[in-house]
């Protein structure tokens, strides 16, 4: 006898199901519609090209479930319940298949195969659905806030489960099924029904079908209504996700004459993708649990703004629908919002507090992308309305008349390298093979003038042939772009482009990850291609290629600090760690190391404003290089260096020092 | 309420002085609004929008000098005059500002008390006389009501309160208030905003400058301070022959 079972067993008039469905499905359709005229009040974007690796995006983070298995408690349960109602949606098209296409492949070992998996399927998604309940009704975690949707969410998964293993077990009792073996938690559910007349367990056994039909199909039509839309528009998000380098800000068009706003200040100013993000979000708080700001009392929690926004888009929307429509949308928008979107939706506070560390944005399972949104609501700050931190003034100005955020006159800007004997592209006529940019810290900021030395003495003790641009070098322009001052930005890489062209450099060698980012990763939408590498990989090609040779490594115990626009924004976690561990450092690592790596506070302009909203960024970051035990605590970048120093002096911790990566190789390596 | 300010162009704070062919080198040296002209404009644009009216700038200098009007106008000033008149003194200078402001309706006319580069601090208070006009220097804190000015002006240890009747000449002093930063709205509204040239003989005016400049040289270069080593008896020692021989103030 080939194994298979009856379809429809017990069942009369089924027909009505497909009735029901097309309900549903109307159901669905509506709410999607509604959500999806929402998604249009946003601007034009285009994100749909390069299909192929939009659909890896999908592979990777829906079916591989890359970003949300990070988490192990969250990942494990959410894994049970996808991968589990993914096979059931399997296994009811292959039921589809046989019973309304005729073709007979419900049976045999492929039958068998499939009903036990299915069968595990089902009690991973009961155990999964289980832990979300302990999860989110007992442990509580500080990431997820409750909501009605939350819980029908959960009891809707739980009960189409449960209800379809009831009617397995009924089925399985009444009918004696041979096969029962390879159901065996529809045989435990049998148990449940014990000496029940054939008869009785059919008839329950037709209620529960229905119950269940009913469940399915309601789950179907409540998507669009709930949190469970995400099943169609996280995948969707990771699809339309940005595919730019995640440290390119979306740029301003000044020459384009029909712009009207510089920024975001309105609703319809964000683009169609950023309202999207709002439907992707599945409050799972993870960008909370990671941002640096949150964590340290201040006004911002990125999963907060996501949902704010939210709820603002219906709120817009709501309103509108009582308004005549003959006034064209973006009037009719104006009028709606009776909230401002900066200052009554997202405070300013809250804008300023981010430090553009880019946690919220690695570790989203969604690809919800925070910064972009912060960003162009600063920009509307700075360019439309002047308004920002009063600090910020002096830097602006600073930048502008003397291309560096300090404010310490150009002309000085080469003076570190006085006596170093380092080619200034200006007075010499030979071409370099690499430039070396010192970047405003290097150049001006006396601890890092130290860095900027170290780094020129490594790369003397090689043949590598570099120059610096000295006072012809600005300010990369990270900071102010980060600020929110576009223009200011633009014009300073254009000038900064031209004259790296002008001396036909094609190699930047950058030790500040700022500069490293913005002139790798910024600088070619305005004519700037340039191979730009930070000293760190650098210095590891040297030591790698045996163009640079370390003379008696030491044992000793470090901790390292992965920064933000190295690690997290480039994704540069192994060259550091590399040389460190070259020069006999045993790395004892922080518990927020890698893309968990917590961020120094001076990110996104926060270097040049005053922390006075809740405790200190740096602060906390220096209690875990303490937490660690070690004596030398090595970065990367020098915002973190000022930072962690600042962080070590406010701990009054004198016993711990802070090295850049180059110096402390300066005096342990040679060149053969 | 209409309000005139007076402001000159000069180098960066910042700027490193540099002397070519016995002057200064003004090669690729950065120029911005006097930074307390800059008070004075802020202070135009602030009394503007309380009181409404019109805020005119006005600068004696080069086409350079359009820079820093542009930069006022991108703050929010309304018009600009450049009298085209380079190198004028302070005798010269007052008396261009006089004869462009004949026949200009104003209450009031700001100008910062010193600017940065020559120190000369005289503009604002000789064309308060040219003008016939009372003024009043060095002011932290300004208010209008009915047609007068209450003033607080700092002197050597305190303040003193002096009011004034307009039109009046006031010159600003650091602490009257923080400049706007110019959006870029301002910025771009700037390019359309009126920015009027004149030359000396378009104004009528035959004036030559009374002050004239024999030479200009740098400070001398500060040398670095001696440490002396050695016991306390013997560093004494060195120390008295120093003070004696290199630097003869004993």
């Amino acid at each position: 006898m080939t194994a298979s079972r009856e379809l429809y067993w017990n069942i009369h008039g089924h027909g009505l199901m497909y009735l029901l469905f097309i309900l549903a499905l109307a159901v669905f359709a509506y709410g999607f519609y509604k959500k999806y005229k929402l998604w249009r009040l946003g601007s034009q974007e285009n994100r749909i090209y390069d299909v192929p690796t939009r659909i890896y995006k999908i592979l990777i983070h829906t079916l591989a479930h890359r970003r949300i298995l990070r988490e192990g408690y969250a990942g494990s349960f959410h894994s049970f319940i996808f991968y589990g109602f993914l096979l059931f949606v399997f296994g009811t098209f292959v039921v589809a298949l046989q019973a309304d296409f005729g073709l007979e492949v419900y049976k045999g070992g492929f039958y068998l195969g499939l009903t036990l998996f299915m069968d595990l399927a089902g009690l991973a998604a009961i155990i999964g659905i289980g832990m979300a309940y302990y999860r989110r009704y007992v442990l509580k975690p500080d990431g997820l806030d409750n909501q009605p949707d939350d819980a029908y969410s959960l009891h809707l998964l739980l009960l189409i489960i449960l209800t379809g293993f009831f009617m397995e077990g009924l089925r399985i009792a009444a009918t004696q099924d041979p096969w029962a073996a390879w159901s065996p938690v529809g045989m435990l559910f049998a148990t449940v029904f014990g000496a029940a007349s054939v008869k009785t367990l059919q008839n329950i056994h037709v209620v529960l079908w229905w119950v269940h039909l009913l469940l399915a199909f309601g789950f179907i039509a409540y998507l669009p209504y709930s949190k469970l839309l995400h099943i169609i528009t996280t995948p969707l998000n990771q699809f339309f996700s940005s595919l730019k380098p995640a440290g390119a800000l979306k740029t301003i068009n000044f020459e384009d004459e029909g712009l009207e706003n510089y920024g975001i200040s309105q609703l319809e100013h964000f683009t169609w993708k950023q309202l999207f993000d709002t439907d992707a979000c599945t409050r799972c708080g993870r960008c909370q649990d990671n941002c640096p700001a949150y964590l340290t009392d201040k006004p911002l929690s990125p999963k907060a703004m996501t949902q704010d926004l939210k709820t603002y888009l219906n709120d817009v929307a709501n309103s509108m629908k009582n308004m005549p429509t003959d006034q064209g949308e973006t009037a009719e928008l104006a009028a709606a919002s009776e909230r401002a979107l900066i200052g009554d939706v997202f405070e300013e506070d809250t804008l300023w507090s981010c430090t553009t560390c880019r946690s919220c944005q690695e570790h989203c399972p969604a690809l919800v992308e925070h910064i972009d949104k912060t960003i162009g609501m600063r920009r509307s700050l700075v360019l439309e309305e002047s308004k920002f931190p009063s600090e910020v003034q002096t830097v602006f100005k600073n930048v502008e008349n003397n291309g560096n955020p300090w404010g310490v006159g150009f002309a000085d800007r080469a003076k570190w390298a006085e006596n170093l004997g380092v080619k200034i592209m200006s007075e010499v006529t030979d071409e370099v093979d690499v430039l070396y940019w010192p970047g405003c810290a290097g150049a001006f900021d006396d601890r890092n003038k130290k860095v900027a030395t170290a780094v020129v003495k490594v790369l003397k003790a090689t043949d590598v042939n570099f120059g610096i641009l000295g006072t012809e070098e600005k300010c990369c322009g990270d900071s102010i772009r980060r600020i929110g001052n576009e223009y200011l930005f633009q014009m300073t890489a254009e000038e900064n482009i031209e004259t790296i062209k002008s001396y036909g450099i094609k190699k930047i060698v950058t030790h500040c990850p700022h500069c490293f980012n913005t002139l790798k990763n910024e600088y070619p939408e305005f004519g700037g291609d340039f191979e730009v590498i930070h000293h760190t990989k650098f210095i590891h090609n040297l030591l790698d290629t045996g163009q640079l040779f370390i003379d008696q490594p030491e044992e000793s115990y470090v901790t390292y600090h992965d920064s933000c626009y190295l690690g997290r924004y480039n994704n540069e976690y192994s060259a550091p760690r590399h040389i460190i561990k070259r020069i006999g450092g045993k790395i004892k690592e922080m518990d927020k190391n890698l893309n968990k790596s917590f961020c120094c506070g001076a990110g996104g302009g926060r270097m040049w404003m005053e922390e006075t909203l809740g405790t200190r960024i740096n602060e906390e970051r220096t209690k875990q290089v303490l937490a660690t035990g070690v004596s030398t605590v090595v970065t990367n970048c020098p915002f973190c260096l000022t930072m962690i120093e600042d962080g070590l002096k406010e701990h009054e911790e004198n016993s711990v020092k802070t090295y850049d990566i180059a110096e402390l190789l300066e005096d342990k390596i040679y060149c053969r | 309420m209409n309000i005139l300010v007076c402001l000159k162009q000069t180098f960066d704070t910042e700027a490193k002085i540099e002397l070519k062919d016995g002057k200064i080198n003004a090669q690729g040296i950065k120029n911005i609004i006097n930074p307390y002209d800059e008070f004075a404009v802020e202070e135009a644009l602030k009394l503007k929008e309380a009181n409404g009216g019109e805020v005119t700038t006005i600068s004696v200098g080069s086409d350079q000098t359009q820079e820093a009007l542009r930069q006022a106008l991108a703050m929010g000033a309304d018009k600009a005059i450049l009298v085209e008149f380079p190198n004028s003194d302070e005798h010269a200078t007052a008396k261009a500002l006089a004869k462009a402001v004949q026949g200009m309706e104003f209450d009031l006319i700001l100008g910062g008390h010193v600017a940065i580069d020559d120190n000369s601090g005289q503009i604002a208070i000789r064309l308060a006389e040219e003008l016939d006009l009372p003024q009043v220097n060095v002011v932290t804190k300004l208010e209008i009501n009915d047609g007068k000015a209450v003033c607080t002006r700092e002197i050597e240890g305190g303040v003193q309160i002096v009011e004034t009747p307009l039109p009046t000449v006031i010159t600003c002093q650091k602490g009257l208030n923080e400049p706007r930063y110019p959006s870029l709205k301002g910025i771009m509204q700037a390019k359309k905003k009126e920015l009027k040239r004149i030359g000396l003989e378009e104004l009528g005016l035959t004036v030559d400058n009374k002050v004239e400049i024999l030479e200009v040289f740098l400070p001398p270069q500060k040398e670095a301070g001696k440490v002396i080593e050695g016991e306390a008896e013997e560093a004494a020692g060195e120390l008295v022959r120093l003070l004696k021989e290199e630097a003869k103030v004993i």
